[in-house]
């Protein structure tokens, strides 16, 4: 194939209406020839810029579809204490609260006797053990 | 990486990350595929809005039918024409061009603004049924997919390719002459 024939072919090749047996002859004539190639690069190139040279919308044409389509399908936004929870969930959540408020007063009192005995502070013996805590 | 089908159910499922995904995949291609129909920017957006909305609100999706892509295509194609049949497309195709300036314009730009005036004028003459094949061809559509746009068989679309390339071979012999 030479190159007046590649001529003829360019625009078929670039839409893949060629034959196989010319796209080969084709194929390997532009691996011979540079002017060849160049053209076909230089089609190649007009046809994938596109036909309106890659423009895109503007932002605010995307900002307004945006927002139109969260307003017919987004998820409406649910503060934390207008949420919905099942009983079960909540009954759970207040017997944890209930057992943390009955236990951890004590458990503190507890770390604050064990974190003073060690660190060697004097137990003043000078008051009165109120009668409540008397063993007998 | 989802489909476009899935992108597409989960937009409907409200799911705001899915549509900024499907948006980022067509806003070129589609957009220029309208621009480049209608000439004008203005147009082009509203019916890109439009073409978007009416796809996500159908209550009958086609995606079964070739899938989003030909079926967005086909949306924003019918909308274009639509709002082109009071115009005479051609003229104002050929209205659009821009003019190079040859005083300006370096030996070897000049040569390209050349090619690519000669192609754009090719594209504007040529006839409504062929034009549609090479702005669906351009933007990247496959055969199959622009047969399913056009809902027309795909041997009557090969046909077309085939009446398209003549068409361009001999209006870009500029593009072609040694």
């Amino acid at each position: 194939m030479d190159c007046s024939l590649i001529a003829e072919e360019l625009v078929a090749y670039c839409f893949g209406t060629c034959t196989d047996p010319t796209r080969l002859a084709f194929e390997n004539h532009l691996l011979e020839c540079g002017d060849c190639l160049r053209a076909y690069l230089a089609l190649k190139r007009e046809l994938e810029i596109g036909p309106a040279g890659g423009e895109r919308p503007s932002p605010a044409l995307r900002e307004r579809l945006r927002a139109d389509v969260a307003a017919r399908f987004g998820r409406p936004r649910v503060r934390w204490f207008e949420r919905r929870i099942p009983l079960y969930q909540g009954l759970a959540a207040a017997s944890i609260a209930a057992a943390l408020a009955l236990v951890l007063p004590s458990a503190i009192d507890d770390l604050r006797e064990r974190s003073n005995d060690r660190s060697g502070a004097v137990i003043d013996t000078s008051r009165s053990i109120p009668e409540s805590s008397t063993i007998y | 990486m989802d489909t476009d089908e899935e992108l597409y159910r989960r937009t409907r499922a409200g799911e705001m990350d899915a549509f900024d995904a499907l948006y980022a995949r067509y806003e070129v291609p589609l957009f220029g595929f309208l621009l480049a129909q209608l000439k004008n920017r203005q147009d082009a957006e509203d019916l890109f809005h439009q073409a978007f909305m009416n796809a996500l609100t159908s209550r009958e999706p086609e995606l079964g039918v070739g899938g989003f892509r030909p079926w967005i295509y086909r949306i924003a194609r019918n909308l274009a024409l639509n709002r082109m049949r009071s115009q005479r497309r051609a003229d104002h195709a050929i209205a659009a061009l821009p003019e190079i300036d040859v005083a300006k314009s370096p030996h070897d730009e000049l040569e390209r603004e050349r090619r690519t005036h000669a192609l754009a004028l090719a594209v504007a003459r040529l006839p409504p049924s062929l034009s549609d094949v090479y702005q669906l061809r351009a933007s990247g559509l496959s055969y199959k997919d622009i047969a399913a746009v056009l809902e027309i068989p795909l041997g009557t679309l090969k046909s077309r390719m085939h009446e398209l390339v003549t068409h361009l071979r001999k209006e870009l012999t500029s593009w072609t002459a040694r």
